[in-house]
């Protein structure tokens, strides 16, 4: 009998304690009832925005990390904000790739979205614009008029969705080609200029490879976009880019089969890496700051990738060694047909979105707009554009003094560049880019022809 | 009444319910889920299906149509045999060898175990380091050597041997200490016996211990080749997206690919049932293969 009683107390004492912990929680939400008619009454909120009784703690998630070029500026503006407004900031900010995009999304679906996120305003921003997780800018301004007013609204991308904007750009990006003149030197090539065309291209390739170079650094195995994005663009024009085919027998999927063949050729001719099939991105990379490879089509954000290569120490740009900066420049992408080697991938495809949960939480509202605003200010997007462009009605002159070696290269180049064109895999997302990003060593192997693959996703894309 | 106690079982059944809710919250209800999922159409990672395919069963024909499917399944199998000689046999020549020596079995224990504390992914990235095309540690041994060319150890063609290596080399110690363990519980009294009677080293070892190591021996396979299912992080840390063209895929990686590279939820959810199914007969063909004797 004792020992049943026993049992039947420690049964109890679990159960209680199993109680206990539901009962924080609902202690810990016992405020929920309260903070679920805020949420209800949010447009009584709307009514009457106010400042935030005490500090505020933001979730704030960027893709300023890594080797972004602004990753440290990013740093520096949240410390110089939070120092200056008390309030906090949780920063979830990570590498822009597809495990990145992937996980802001899921965050959305599952309602964990952060409450202010800088991200990109394309396709890959369609599904929690269409849940509604995101205010609109012109819904912001008709509480906070002043919202984004220094920037021009006609630069400002619209969404896919319904037209409206959301994103406040801070900076623009463009793609370009960055060049290793130590190895064009050793292959007696000269940088290329505005007037480089695809077939001058695969003669230099042939004498960097002659010289015992590997001409282009490029992981196609791994990272195939850039090449992917200009072969295509090589076969239409600015104007026709950014059209995504109805199938492969209309003028632009001819060219984007065209595309794929065009980097096929490129591999047959040896142009790329030995192991640009089973190379990662990072290894290619590492190729072309070593002085192995001559060339490199990527992002602007790869001048703070390749100025981070010429520093002893990464995090620290007074090690860095000017002289070996000095081996690096960025020209055109070689052109093709209708499209000049000065038109140019680019725009600005990423911005500030204030979420609907911060927006609805009257504690958090005031200090979210203010951080867009503070990130978004003259000054700090000016320090974020650098070589890049901005939405900025007024922006600050630029003291070209601050700025390496290969920044002022960067600018020199984006003075001849004449269209920036936004990128057609913004706009062609999921899964039906895998047969032609995924399967890229499947059709420069010759095992999946560039038709089929580009069918292949052009009916997955159709069917979304 | 005070007999009587250890009869009634009730007591044990209401400690077994907390227990027993935690599985069904976070495992058997996910399974089920997932085996649901796996029919329907889904376009988002976190988002509910919008309908069923048509036909519902669709993901499932596919998964016969697709080659990567193959290739998963096959490379999983060769993991298992890979796992099972290997981790395994290698585990076994060691613990024997060990059990000979006089002095230092703790030190071989510790130095062999070691590799089963670092995670995975360090070790991924570490054997990433080793097996470099440019600068790596083999390469730069083999360029030292004389050799004028570099050797992609991620080509096509050595690509698998190059994944399986690490995880091979990874597991071996942790059944090293299993047999160890199991050599130590064979009595000395029979192999004082067998050397009293003449036997040399090699007939102790052939006659007494590995015979009465059957059943430690049947443990460690059944461990091993379920194991091999599972094996995921190494081998995606090394080959990302089953690189080089698709031909280092496992179960495990081919299914997360599809989920989280390609945003094909529903066909990953159909992979996940795949890997279950073959887990559940492969488990049992190596349990009646490796089935326990009584001795």
């Amino acid at each position: 009998m004792k020992k049943r009683w026993i049992a039947a107390m420690l049964t109890g004492a679990m159960v209680l304690s199993v109680t206990a912990c539901g009962g924080s929680d609902s202690a810990g939400g016992g405020e929920a009832p309260a903070a679920a008619q805020n949420d209800a009454g949010s447009s009584d909120a709307a009514e009457a925005p106010s400042e935030a009784a005490g500090p505020v703690e933001l979730v704030v998630t960027t893709t300023f990390a890594g080797e972004d070029g602004n990753a440290q500026n990013y740093k520096d503006a949240v410390a110089a904000w939070e120092a200056e407004t008390g309030n906090a900031i949780v920063d979830t900010s990570a590498t822009a790739d597809e495990t990145f995009k992937t996980r802001v999304i899921t965050d959305f679906e599952t309602g964990s979205e952060p409450d202010v996120l800088f991200f990109f305003n394309g396709a890959d921003s369609n599904s929690f614009i269409e849940a509604g997780k995101v205010v609109s800018i012109d819904e912001i301004r008709t509480e906070f008029p002043e919202y984004a007013s220094n920037m021009n609204d006609d630069l400002i991308a619209d969404s896919l969705v319904d037209g409206k904007k959301y994103a406040v750009p801070v900076s623009g990006y463009w793609e370009a080609m960055f060049v290793n003149t130590e190895v064009l030197d050793a292959a007696g090539v000269s940088v290329p200029g505005a007037d480089y065309t695809m077939d001058q291209f695969k003669e230099d390739c042939a004498k960097i490879k002659e010289a015992g170079y590997t001409p282009i650094a490029a992981a196609l195995g791994n990272i195939p976009h850039y090449w992917w994005e200009f072969a295509i663009f090589n076969n239409q024009s600015p104007e026709t880019h950014l059209e995504v085919p109805a199938d492969i027998s209309d003028e632009n999927g001819k060219a984007w089969v065209a595309g794929m063949n065009d980097i096929k050729e490129l591999y047959e001719l040896g142009c790329f890496p030995e192991n640009t099939l089973s190379a990662t991105d990072d290894e290619t990379f590492a190729m072309f700051t070593d002085g192995k490879a001559a060339f490199l089509i990527d992002g602007s954000w790869k001048v703070g990738g390749i100025v981070s290569a010429c520093q002893s120490d990464p995090e620290d740009p007074s090690t860095l060694d000017a002289e070996k900066l000095a081996h690096f420049d960025v020209t055109y992408v070689p052109g093709k047909g209708s499209r000049k080697a000065t038109d140019l991938v680019g725009g600005l495809s990423s911005g500030y979105f204030i979420t609907r949960q911060a927006w609805e939480d009257p504690e958090k509202k005031a200090a979210a707009v203010n951080f867009v605003e503070y990130m978004t200010s003259d000054d700090v997007v000016s320090v974020f554009a650098q070589h890049t462009a901005s939405a900025l009605k007024d922006a600050p002159e630029v003291d070209e003094a601050q700025f390496n070696a290969l920044q002022v290269k960067a600018m020199d180049m984006m003075s001849g560049v004449t269209s920036l064109t936004g990128a057609v895999q913004d706009l062609f997302m999921g899964d039906c880019r895998v047969s032609t990003f995924d399967g890229m060593p499947e059709i420069v192997t010759g095992r999946v022809s560039a038709q089929d693959a580009v069918a292949e996703g052009l009916e997955m894309y159709q069917n979304q | 009444m005070g007999a009587n106690i250890y009869r009634n079982k009730k007591p044990a059944f209401v400690f077994l319910v907390p227990a027993f809710l935690f599985m069904v919250v976070f495992l058997y209800y996910p399974f089920v889920k997932n085996i649901f999922n796996s029919f329907m159409e889904i376009k988002r990672l976190g988002s509910a299906g919008t309908g069923f395919h048509t036909p519902w069963y669709s993901n499932y024909v596919e998964m016969f149509h697709d080659q990567n499917v193959w290739t998963a399944v096959r490379n999983t199998i060769v993991m298992m045999i890979v796992t099972l000689v290997g981790q395994v046999g290698i585990a076994i020549v060691l613990a024997l060898m060990v059990d000979n020596i006089g002095r230092g079995k703790q030190f071989f224990r510790t130095v062999f175990f070691f590799p089963i504390v670092i995670s995975a992914t360090a070790l991924g990235l570490m054997f990433n380091l080793i097996f470099l095309y440019d600068k790596g540690m083999i390469n730069q041994i083999l360029e030292a050597l004389g050799k004028q060319n570099l050797t992609d150890w991620k080509a096509e063609g050595i690509a698998l041997v190059t994944m399986m290596l690490p995880v091979m080399w990874q597991y071996v110690g942790f059944y090293f200490v299993i047999l160890v363990t199991g050599l130590n519980n064979i009595s000395d009294e029979l192999y004082e016996a067998a050397r009293i009677d003449g036997a040399t080293r090699l007939q102790i070892v052939r006659y007494i211990s590995v015979p009465l190591l059957h059943n430690v021996i049947c443990t460690c396979s059944v461990l091993a080749v379920t194991g091999a299912l599972k094996v995921f992080d190494l081998p995606w840390v090394m080959f990302p997206k089953g690189m080089p063209l698709k031909t280092t895929f496992l179960t495990g990686t081919y299914m997360y690919y599809q989920t989280m590279e390609t945003k094909n939820v529903d066909y990953g959810a159909a992979l996940a049932v795949l890997i279950v199914v073959l887990g559940v007969i492969l488990s049992k063909v190596v349990n009646w293969i490796f089935r326990e004797k009584d001795y």
